[in-house]
């Protein structure tokens, strides 16, 4: 007989039992009533607060809810998991805390779920810290004017719609117009830059294998590094659906609080409000517009306002959220992008014929704002950018008449090229964002009129010679550019510079 | 059709009734039949159970793997009047063999689960 193991079987069963808790208090129980569609209705435990997680027994093991409707009689708390087990008549407990999940550096290179299960196959995540799901905002003294920017590293969005760290900016469009692609490519573009920016990416009712693909690309940029990717599909209940986001920002909120600065993005926020919707209809509360319930617009404004540049007595970290909206037909006055819309410091409206015209990223200048960005651009970027969104917005009003006819004075004439030349100059390929010093000397050889002769179709070619050449021979006077702090005017050594080489390539182009 | 009026206000009117010295259990049965709530009789009584022990009279179910001495059950009535400020302890026994030994006592909205199954099941969650 194996007696050693069976001395050790009971030692370990003797330490247990001497672990086991001595018959506690007068524990407060409830009981489930009944249970469907994600929801249990309990009866009993009075003493339960708003939002409070529920311990229900079931035969295998503890399954968990959180408390979400309070009435007279009972409660109406959502399951976190499935609902298979959860029975009428299991006993329920209170946890005697509100949702937590694990926040810290450990997470950084993982998908977790959105209560910090490890979705990658990898080891399970143990943490120092745990952050509250639901947090209050920073209030106004803990915070400072957003003033650093936020590099997209995509030329039409760094230039006329510069973003900041701690802003809220939506990026709002149709399907399949290019709305993750830009949240990507800003997300390579902390790595390729090198800010240090922490990316946390929210997927909500996203397609698993869209996910798995984004995870591939961002390793394969070598970005995951410093990226949190919290997942959550279709087939997940809808309460994990609904607290994705707010679990993600507790997860953000750690690398904010602690001097860091880290970028939110949402994908996408019409999918939550559709599963909040459910969720609320579950529970009966009355539905309002679209069948919304009457806080959907507190749904979304608690989670943007937890984004913030705090104050430099916290640390001066900051939380930059990239929202995603999906509309339908480019309908942006329907209730949920509305709400998101005022919400949020501007958005970036992404346009369908701009797309299928081959304009990519499809951004419409006349519908598309920063609001706050001013202040956060980067200098360089916008001495030459400031007049670059009013030409654009005029121009394809003009190109839009131009249409008719073709007796056109010179000025007109000439302002439709520039514009030509402006949008053949923005549209940029997905996974290749641009730096300062690229976006700079792009923008000021268009601008400058040193690419006025090379023909329309070979703006980008042209661009690509030239930053090449800048790049090859002016190596040290780009990487001071790349810093962004000088404002680019005709007299600066480094325009001159930018203007000579962009004159010697253009002649290459000309027909 | 009138107003539905809450399990909680019925349970807490019939409390005071029965405190008073009126029965009105055959009153609440008509109730209940005619506005169509019968299905809600069990979660009513344990309402009442809840309501009678806001007002000190509390009702306790005492499980236990056999029966109880005397002893032991003014032991869990003292427990219970010093743990829930009742004036009035009123236990309803039953044996249970696979309880396997110690007590459980249920009373309204509140247990206390001092059962050797309990701690051999929180044993088995410990070690899983």
């Amino acid at each position: 007989m194996a007696e050693l193991s069976v001395t050790e079987l009971s030692k370990d069963i003797r330490d247990a039992i001497a672990q086991l808790d001595v018959a506690g208090d007068l524990e407060t129980v409830g009981v489930v009533t009944r249970v469907g569609d994600g929801v249990a209705w309990v009866h009993g435990l009075r003493s339960a607060g708003y939002s409070e997680v529920l311990l229900i027994e079931t035969k295998n093991g503890v399954a968990e809810a959180f408390a979400l409707n309070l009435n007279e009689d009972e409660i109406g708390a959502v399951l976190l998991g499935g609902e298979e087990d959860v029975v009428a008549g299991a006993k329920v407990t209170l946890k005697g805390t509100v949702l937590d999940v694990p926040v810290g550096p450990e997470l950084l290179g993982r998908v977790v779920d959105p209560l910090g299960n490890a979705l990658d196959g990898g080891a399970p995540i143990k943490t120092k810290q745990r952050g509250l799901v639901e947090r209050e905002a920073i209030g106004v003294l803990g915070r400072k004017h957003v003033h650093e920017p936020m590099m997209t590293g995509i030329m039409s969005i760094d230039a006329m719609f510069p973003i900041g760290r701690g802003q809220r900016e939506l990026i709002i469009g149709d399907r399949q117009t290019g709305k993750t692609a830009i949240a990507i490519d800003t997300m390579i573009n902390q790595g390729r830059q090198k800010t240090g920016v922490i990316n946390v990416y929210v997927a909500i009712g996203q397609k698993l294998s869209k996910i798995a693909r984004l995870v591939d690309r961002l390793k394969e940029e070598g970005v995951m590094d410093q990226t949190i990717i919290v997942a959550t599909s279709p087939s997940d209940p809808a309460s994990l659906l609904y607290l994705a986001p707010y679990a993600a920002t507790a997860m953000g909120e750690y690398f904010r609080d602690n001097k860091q600065h880290a970028l939110m993005i949402y994908d996408d926020l019409t999918k939550h409000a559709v599963a909040y919707r459910q969720m609320s209809l579950l529970l009966r509360r009355p539905p309002g517009r679209e069948a919304f319930p009457g806080d959907v617009f507190y749904l979304h404004s608690r989670l943007l306002e937890r984004s913030a540049k705090l104050s430099d007595d916290l640390g001066a970290g900051s939380l930059t959220a990239l929202p995603i909206i999906e509309t339908q037909a480019g309908d942006i006055s329907a209730y949920i992008p509305t709400n998101v819309i005022s919400i949020t410091d501007g958005q970036i409206f992404l346009e369908t014929d701009l797309f299928n015209q081959g304009i990519r990223p499809a951004i419409s200048a006349g519908l598309s704002v920063s609001r706050v960005g001013g202040d956060a651009q980067t200098k360089s970027v916008k001495s030459v950018g400031s007049h670059l969104k009013l030409g654009l917005s005029q121009f394809r009003e003009l190109a839009s008449f131009a249409q008719f006819g073709s007796d056109l004075d010179e000025a007109t004439k000439s302002q439709i090229e520039k514009g030509q030349r402006l949008t053949e100059l923005l549209k940029q390929h997905q996974y290749t964002p641009a730096s300062v010093w690229e976006q700079t000397a792009s923008i000021y050889a268009v601008n400058s009129g040193s690419f006025d002769k090379v023909p329309v179709s070979k703006i980008k070619d042209a661009q690509t010679a030239l930053l090449t050449r800048l790049w090859t021979d002016h190596k040290k006077d780009m990487q001071e550019l790349t810093k962004g702090d000088v404002k680019i005017t005709d007299e600066e050594p480094v325009a001159k510079l930018i203007k000579k080489a962009a004159e010697s390539v253009a002649k290459g182009f000309e027909e | 059709m009138s107003i539905r009026i809450s399990r909680r206000k019925i349970a807490a009117y019939y409390a005071d009734e029965l405190l008073a010295g009126r029965d009105i259990t055959r009153q609440l049965a008509a109730y209940l039949a005619e506005s169509r709530r019968i299905r809600e009789a069990d979660l009513i009584i344990r309402d009442i159970e809840t309501a009678l022990a806001d007002r000190g009279v509390l009702v306790a179910d005492v499980a236990s793997s056999r029966e109880l001495s005397s002893a032991s059950k003014s032991a869990i009535e003292s427990y219970l009047k010093q743990a829930t400020n009742a004036t009035k302890v009123q236990l309803r026994e039953s044996v249970d063999r696979t309880l396997l030994g110690g007590v459980r006592i249920a009373t309204a909205g509140r247990e206390l689960d001092a059962t050797v199954r309990h701690r051999i099941n929180q044993l088995k969650a410990s070690k899983v």
